[in-house]
């Protein structure tokens, strides 16, 4: 009985242990090109939202508070700046954009990144026709959809994830603001 | 060793529409074909490699302790599966990426490796695991087809310009087509089987 205890635990033993080292062989394997696809996919947000530069704004980044604003210098002056910002209110979990500005403190664009939200009525978020009202105003004013009392159309039948945009899109000016006040 | 291990899978002993085994992932990811083709392939793969590795162990792992070594066994194979994809696959892992990781629990996975690579040999299994795994992905394929077409008007990502019905790419929507699809399932091969 005794023996048979020890036999189950030692050939369990030997599978977890073997199946340890091809997962951690496989990890290895394949981190780099993991990396790379995840930059990739944060490079087009990125893109979409800052004018054209020449650097990597994703390591040319300032930290302020433990978060990036990444950096978009074009010929070596800066001609943007970029955060990110997380709202845990959407319709189905958390929202996270990117947004884009300008040097003179205006959005020059924003994009959704990450969202969970019902497809065919809250995921209008990530239209262009949607996210352009951001385009063109001042870094530093509070947004708000129409409901809430601010200028953000919702859609019918979904004021949840227009609404959590405006949330993530608030949390990333708040960092752009301190941002653009950061003496090199 | 017998082509029967193959093709009882595809149709007469359809993972989802005769087992009904691994309704979770049939039901969550068939909202466009590309997903539930992709999430039939991947299980594919884990299913014959898990029934390949579980029929070469089977002289090995002491009966009382083959319930949690066969979860090791699958779970690496499909850790290993989400990370392959993630790095090569990568926009299809982005879509599918939640549901990987699921793959774990399937109880097709488990069903097979207990009902059949546990008792049965290495080249068996892996028919028997290929055969269940393309008959799972027929399964989803059918049922996201049809979701996909009634719910976004599209097929493959192709527009067939009718009007969408979005409750089919709700969850309520998977339970209905599903539904209907076993009914038919059941009508056409009632008695042949």
């Amino acid at each position: 009985m005794r023996n048979d205890i020890i036999r189950y635990a030692l050939t369990l033993s030997v599978i977890a242990l073997l199946s340890a080292l091809l997962m951690a062989f496989v990890y290895g394997l394949t981190k780099p090109a993991i990396d790379e696809a995840r930059r990739q996919d944060f490079l087009i947000g990125l893109n979409a939202v800052l004018p054209e530069y020449d650097n990597s704004p994703d390591l040319d980044a300032i930290i302020i508070d433990n978060q990036s604003v990444y950096v978009a210098k074009k010929g070596g002056a800066i001609v943007g700046y970029a955060a990110v910002g997380h709202s845990p209110k959407g319709y189905g979990g958390t929202v996270s954009v990117i947004v884009g500005a300008l040097a003179d403190s205006t959005i020059s664009g924003v994009v959704v990144v990450k969202h969970t939200e019902t497809p065919g009525l809250g995921d209008r978020i990530i239209t262009a026709a949607f996210l352009s009202i951001f385009e063109g105003s001042h870094i530093s004013r509070e947004y708000a959809v129409k409901a809430d009392g601010g200028h953000v159309d919702q859609f019918s039948g979904a004021t949840i994830s227009p609404r959590a945009v405006c949330d993530a899109v608030n949390t990333a000016n708040a960092l752009l603001v301190k941002g653009l006040e950061y003496e090199y | 060793m017998n082509i029967k291990n193959f093709t009882d899978g595809l149709i007469k002993n359809n993972a989802v529409f005769k087992q009904m085994l691994g309704l979770c992932p049939a039901l969550a990811v068939t909202t466009t074909m590309l997903n539930g083709i992709a999430m039939g392939l991947a299980t594919t793969a884990v299913l014959a490699g898990s029934n390949v590795v579980i029929s070469a162990l089977k002289s090995v792992i002491p009966n009382k302790v083959r319930i949690p070594a066969y979860i090791v066994v699958i779970a690496t194979l499909v850790t290993m599966v989400d990370l392959l994809m993630n790095a090569y696959l990568h926009d299809l892992h982005k879509v599918l990426g939640l549901f990987i990781p699921l793959i774990v629990v399937n109880c097709i996975v488990l069903g097979r490796a207990e009902s059949f690579a546990s008792k049965n040999g290495i080249f068996a299994s892996l028919l028997d695991g290929l055969g269940n795994g393309i008959g799972f992905t027929l399964g989803l394929a059918i049922l996201a087809a049809v979701r996909e077409i009634l719910g976004s008007g599209t097929i493959l990502g192709v527009s067939l310009s009718t009007p969408p019905i979005i409750v089919f790419i709700l969850p309520p929507g998977a339970f209905l087509a599903l539904g209907f699809l076993m009914a038919g399932y059941n009508r056409l091969f009632k008695g042949e089987i």
